[in-house]
């Protein structure tokens, strides 16, 4: 009873509202109705007057003299009608036609009328409807009866429950994999952490173990293969070639080098020595004109690189830690080496053929490791091979380096060098020396030990003066030795000390930029 | 229900004698046409207003006079049927 009252209530005033707002429709159609029933009538009057219009020549009438004045006037030309067609456009018609106009307008103006009528009719029936609806609804006779449904707070949140379970299925999937990926994180890392490229998925833990560990042997067997490659010339020196910056340098590519190409290098032993024979003869002519102790100090650390005898590339610009030992092997090897050049030739000679065969591990027609772009890609200039420039290298230095190189007299650079081997290869002296040559000794130190082609590839820009020093193998291997120290050494000093009569290749301008860039 | 009816009721009265009251103003004014028609000279000269237009056409006094008298006898007959 309580809801019936309420409803009772409310509802009379919705009905009373909707009655409001539909006579409110019904009113303004009325009035609609009767503001086109006027126009049409004006029409109908103007019809009218249009058609007895052209009956009389012309009529007295009453001029408007704007909206109060009027003038007693004439109107003639009773059947000459100007019509406003819209928009300030005006058609002159005959009387006649312009009763067709406004009989056309009438037209417009019914069809308005109609349709105005026809809402009235429309909202008029609603309204009655509306008196209807509040008789039955609102009479409360009971005889008529709402149909409701009512929605409770619970049954939502009955709903949102049901709708979490569905989706607990996808869940478990994710959890799943979650877990999965950490384990093969795991394995991976393990291969990783063992050296060996880690094999996932399919093996279990027993096998990728066994995988790790067979992959641990081979790594381990690679290395001491290429140690005992690279060791045996090392060794040696360890001690005195530490302190150089340079010679570290060297012996730690060329033990990379190594160990990557050992087999390699060792064939193409034959060739390097044919690079080296054409480098070394300008390095030699460097040294006379450069400075004798400092070029022996140089000499002296290049050879010990070039005794690595490992394919490496010298970074004169970076120093690196490794180096040390394969330095110390290096340099070990560069005394014997110059010794033995000394026998053959002289000091430099014989360094050189101590590099040779450093060399000649070097020389491998394929391209391995950096290095070996220096063997492979080679121009001839002035009938000498020399390497080709890197395009991120600064030529200048090469230049200068080159040109140094080529200045000093190979006889003067030997003889120096074999000062500073007999001196023993002060490792002070080289370190203090490797600073300010550092640049020049790393390409240097490569040729003379076992790097022909990093000697030439440095060297080789350089070497344009000496057009003579083709590749002959005897030449080869004699000069080579000397180049790799001479050319470093050049380049320090001998600009500054001047060039040397003999070989004067170098240019002044040479000499000046590898100052400056000392 | 009563009140809607009479609500009604009230809204159809109050149109109608709203137009009873317009019309009643309307046979007024028509009558003191008729009466100023009656009462002009002879020679005095008539002017009808063209509907929603501001032009007077010369008319003749009697023929206005007699449609003045006509319109004034149909508006009484409407009011008097209200």
């Amino acid at each position: 009873m309580s809801e019936t009252h309420i409803r009772e209530d409310e509802f009379p005033h919705g009905v009373h509202r909707l009655r409001e707002e539909q006579k409110k429709v019904v009113s303004g159609c009325e009035e609609q109705i009767q503001h086109w029933t006027k126009v049409e009538a004006d029409y109908s009057s103007l019809q009218e007057r249009l058609r007895t219009l052209p009956d009389k020549l012309s009529y007295d009438i009453m001029v408007p003299f704007g909206p109060l004045a009027f003038m007693p006037g004439k109107l003639v030309h009773t059947n000459e009608v100007t019509v406003l067609l819209g928009d300030n456009w005006f058609a002159k018609c005959s009387a006649k036609q312009a009763v067709g106009l406004a009989e056309h307008r009438k037209s417009h103006v019914r069809k308005t009328l109609d349709d105005l009528g026809k809402v009235a009719e429309n909202f008029e029936a609603r309204v009655g409807f509306t008196e209807d609806l509040r008789k039955y609804s609102g009479g409360g006779k009971g005889n008529y009866v709402d149909i409701r449904e009512e929605v409770r707070d619970g049954e939502e949140t009955l709903t949102k429950g049901k709708r979490r379970l569905a989706h607990k299925p996808n869940s478990m999937p994710r959890v799943e994999s979650v877990l999965e990926l950490p384990e093969e994180e795991e394995e991976e890392e393990e291969e990783a952490g063992g050296g060996a490229g880690g094999r996932r998925g399919v093996l279990s833990e027993e096998e990728l173990w066994a995988r790790l560990d067979q992959l641990q042997a081979q790594e381990d067997q690679l290395d001491d293969e290429d140690r005992a490659s690279d060791g045996a010339e090392v060794n040696g020196e360890d001690a005195t070639s530490s302190s150089s910056s340079e010679e570290e340098k060297d012996g730690e590519a060329g033990r990379l080098t190594n160990g990557l190409h050992s087999d390699e290098g060792w064939p193409s032993e034959s060739r390097p020595s044919e690079s080296r024979a054409e480098l070394q003869p300008l390095p030699p002519q460097a040294h006379g004109a450069g400075l004798p102790n400092l070029l022996q100090e140089e000499e002296e650390e290049e050879e010990e690189d070039g005794e690595g005898g490992v394919p490496t590339i010298y970074f004169s610009h970076t120093m690196e830690p490794k180096k040390v030992r394969i330095n110390t092997g290096r340099n070990t090897m560069l005394k014997f080496s110059e010794r033995k050049e000394e026998a053959k030739r002289k000091k430099k000679n014989g360094s050189h053929h101590g590099n040779g065969h450093g060399h000649s591990h070097h020389e491998l027609h394929k391209i391995k490791s950096p290095a070996d772009f220096y063997r492979v890609f080679v121009d001839v200039v002035n009938g000498e091979l020399v390497p080709r420039k890197s395009i991120l290298k600064s030529r200048s230095r090469e230049n200068s380096v080159c040109s140094d190189t080529s200045e000093s007299s190979a006889a003067d650079f030997e003889e120096r060098r074999g000062l500073g081997r007999s001196l023993s290869h002060d490792e002070g002296t080289h370190s203090d020396t490797s600073e300010g040559i550092l640049e020049e000794e790393s390409p240097t130190g490569p040729r003379a030990p076992h790097l022909p082609f990093h000697y030439e590839a440095f060297s080789g820009t350089v070497v344009e003066k000496d057009p003579g020093m083709p590749t002959s193998i005897p030449h080869l291997t004699i000069c080579a030795p000397a180049l790799p120290t001479i050319p470093e050494r050049k380049c320090e000093d001998p600009a500054p000390d001047g060039p040397q009569g003999p070989p004067k290749r170098v240019s002044k301008f040479k000499a000046s930029r590898a100052k400056a860039t000392m | 229900m009563a009140s809607k009816c009479h609500q009604a009721m009230e809204d159809n009265t109050q149109r109608e004698t709203a137009l009873k009251e317009e019309l009643n103003k309307k046979v007024k004014e028509q009558k003191i046409v008729v009466d100023e028609l009656s009462n002009l000279k002879k020679n005095r000269r008539v002017y009808v207003q063209q509907s929603n237009s501001n032009i007077f056409f010369l008319a003749e006094k009697g023929e206005t006079l007699n449609a003045c008298k006509k319109s004034l006898d149909r508006m009484k007959k409407d009011y008097q049927d209200m």
